[in-house]
């Protein structure tokens, strides 16, 4: 027997209807898993002169036998890997204190406050790398607001153009991205735990320390693990604030994509950068799924 | 059980929010070493009063005592009482042990002690084997027992335990009761239980203090407020009360006459002195429990029954233990508007006997109770 209510079948006996369940398969695997599988397909075939070879009968390890044998590529994933580390455990230590913040307001202020948050996410990203290499630049807001306080009498160009200019531009632009999860799971957490603990004689630090931290972590597990996707994904920003001694991973595949023109093998560091993102994301789901903590 | 010490008291405690006033000027006193129950319909202001005991509401105004002195303004984790939570508040990311455990470490105490008073804490609430599960690998009654061990280890002055058996069936709220009380008997602690169920109240608390409308209504025994109730609340409140209405007349002793449309009903008043002093003539109820009233029938004498009233058999109805006997009081004409309840009826209570149809509906009989068993309340 089947009920419906606006139009929602309410008990679930009966099945969903065909172009549903075709339409929930069908999406996913035509728009996400079949241009992967054609990633991974592209990075067995190769290019010589600016022919490329992309015969079935004619497929070749040789991309993966240059990503492990030539002495750039290897370290430069690794390296990039570190610098997203990075800008994950900086974007969630400073998304922590905001999304704490957020949670702990009431009412319409929470909800304002939280907009306020999410107006970076609907601006242009070019924009706000350029608006962050102006803050950072030699003759930027940073190095103007140093000199006028005295702390230093030359422009530092610390902050563009290397490493250190990708960090901080990743993280100012993926922080909140970091809040989101932390906030979601500060507003999960069951308020009478607060005053379990409190009842037992916990202060309000013993009871952060012992109870909103950790039963935050799988929040600030997500955070980390979404941060780090995104952050090893992009290229437009080391593009843009790294100058030549910034390179990073990203940079190299769209060098292959673009000026190289060796799509073959652009896919092959695809799809180890695809998996090095698949391993990240199993990690983060095995610390977020703890027991007991569901 | 008479001169117990008095281990906290609440004077004239009130509290607001906004505009509405959710306690009323509250009186209360607690003794060393009892089981106190707060009875009362939701919105009554119950939790209202174990939530400012404990620390997480502060009253508008007012005073709580702990041994004399006052602890308004204590912060919650400085008071030495401990809640079991109406949703037990377990912490899911920690074991039975841990959560049992927590008060101990946040003092500060050795680890060797709190092993062994964890142990001997799940040992009294026989869950000693699941001392590493985590809550969320626990059923209903396994956890309420948890939250019952975590909140007796610290040897808290006082346990609040906010309606904590109202998540779980009726079967194991029987088995729970019996077990909360066991314990309590066993350590001996101050235990302040907050409950809506009255068979609940009665089974399991040495005073019963009964809340209406942020009032409270009546404190006393599970006998004096189950027999001898002193308001028209507490009256219906507890169960199927016949109340019959009618004006206050002569008073002879500890007992006072209700002239009703029946005649005069004679009702004791010990231990209400307001109502045994109060003008002739004005508005009362007698309060009559219907297994208090006897049936004149064959084998039965009505000799000691102070009140008789004739009346007609109208239903039968069966329910287990007991059977419920419907009788239409004769001459109820003009007393039809009198009886309140469900109207003109007055109801009977008697054991249930295998030929229960032994009682035709619609025959006569008389019906008696005695002087003790009807009580006067105030309109």
């Amino acid at each position: 027997m089947k009920t419906r209510i606006a139009g929602l079948e309410v008990n679930q006996i009966g099945r969903t209807p065909w172009p549903l369940t075709l339409l929930a398969y069908g999406l996913p695997t035509f728009f996400i898993l079949i241009p992967l599988l054609s990633f991974l397909t592209y990075s067995f075939f190769w290019v010589k002169g600016t022919e490329l070879h992309s015969s079935f009968q004619d497929l070749t390890f040789l991309n993966y036998v240059r990503i492990f044998t030539d002495q750039i590529y290897l370290p430069v994933l690794w390296r990039t890997t570190v610098l997203c580390l990075e800008v994950a455990v900086l974007a969630v230590c400073f998304g922590y204190p905001v999304a704490y913040f957020l949670a702990s307001l009431q009412g319409r202020k929470k909800y304002m406050f939280l907009m306020l948050l999410l107006v970076p996410l609907l601006m242009s990203y070019v924009i706000k790398i350029y608006a962050i290499r102006s803050i950072l630049g030699g003759n930027g807001f940073l190095n103007r607001f140093l000199m006028a306080s005295g702390l230093i009498d030359q422009p530092l160009t610390f902050f563009v153009f290397n490493l250190q200019a990708v960090l901080l531009a990743l993280t100012v632009l993926l922080i909140p991205f970091a809040v989101l999860p932390i906030f979601l799971s500060l507003e999960k957490l069951p308020r009478n735990l607060l005053e379990a603990s409190a009842d037992l004689g916990a202060s309000e630090l013993q009871t952060f320390l012992r109870v909103v931290l950790p039963m935050s972590l799988p929040g600030v597990i997500a955070a980390a693990s979404f941060v780090f996707v995104l952050a090893i994904g992009d290229f437009l920003t080391p593009q843009m604030v790294g100058g030549n001694s910034g390179f990073t991973f990203g940079r190299i595949i769209y060098s292959q994509f673009g000026t190289a023109y060796n799509w073959p093998f652009g896919s092959a560091l695809s799809v180890l950068l695809c998996a090095v993102v698949i391993i990240a994301i199993v990690v983060g789901s095995r610390f977020g799924n703890k027991r007991g903590l569901a | 059980m008479a001169s117990r010490r008095l281990l906290l008291e609440l004077k004239s405690v009130a509290k607001s929010f906004g505009a509405t006033r959710v306690l009323d000027n509250v009186d209360l006193a607690v003794e060393d070493g009892e089981f106190i129950t707060i009875l009362g319909p939701s919105g009554s202001g119950k939790t209202t009063i174990l939530r400012m005991i404990g620390g997480f509401t502060t009253p508008s105004s007012g005073e709580i005592l702990l041994d004399g002195k006052d602890i308004s303004a204590l912060p919650i984790n400085r008071r030495p009482f401990n809640t079991v939570f109406q949703d037990y508040a377990l912490f899911p990311h920690m074991t039975v042990a841990g959560n049992v455990g927590y008060g101990l470490q946040i003092r500060g105490t050795p680890k060797a002690e709190i092993r062994k008073r964890v142990g001997d804490a799940l040992g009294l609430v026989h869950l000693g084997q699941f001392a590493e599960r985590y809550p969320a690998q626990l059923s209903g009654g396994q956890r309420q027992r948890v939250a019952l061990a975590r909140a007796i280890i610290c040897q808290p002055r006082l346990i609040l335990l906010d309606e904590p058996l109202a998540a779980l069936d009726v079967e194991l709220r029987k088995q729970m009761q019996l077990f909360l009380k066991g314990i309590q008997r066993e350590i001996k602690t101050t235990f302040l239980f907050v409950t809506h169920d009255q068979e609940e109240a009665i089974s399991m608390a040495d005073r019963i203090c009964v809340m209406n409308d942020g009032r409270i209504q009546q404190i006393g025994s599970p006998l004096d407020v189950y027999y001898r109730p002193q308001t028209e609340f507490v009256a219906r409140f507890f169960g199927d009360n016949n109340l019959i209405s009618g004006q206050l007349g002569t008073a002879t002793g500890d007992a006072r006459v209700l002239n009703t449309g029946f005649g005069g009903l004679v009702c004791a008043v010990d231990g209400q002195p307001d109502v045994a002093a109060a003008p002739g003539g004005s508005n009362a109820y007698a309060v009559i429990r219907p297994e208090s009233i006897q049936l004149g029938i064959s084998g039965v004498d009505l000799d000691d029954c102070e009140n008789r009233i004739e009346a007609t058999i109208t239903a039968v109805e069966f329910s287990g233990a007991t059977t419920l006997v419907r009788t239409q009081p004769q001459g109820s004409g003009p007393l039809g508007s009198e009886l309140r309840g469900l109207e003109t009826e007055l109801r009977v209570k008697l054991p249930s006997r295998a030929d229960g149809t032994a009682l035709p509906v619609g025959a006569r009989v008389a019906l008696g109770w005695r002087r003790i068993d009807s009580r006067l309340v105030p309109v």
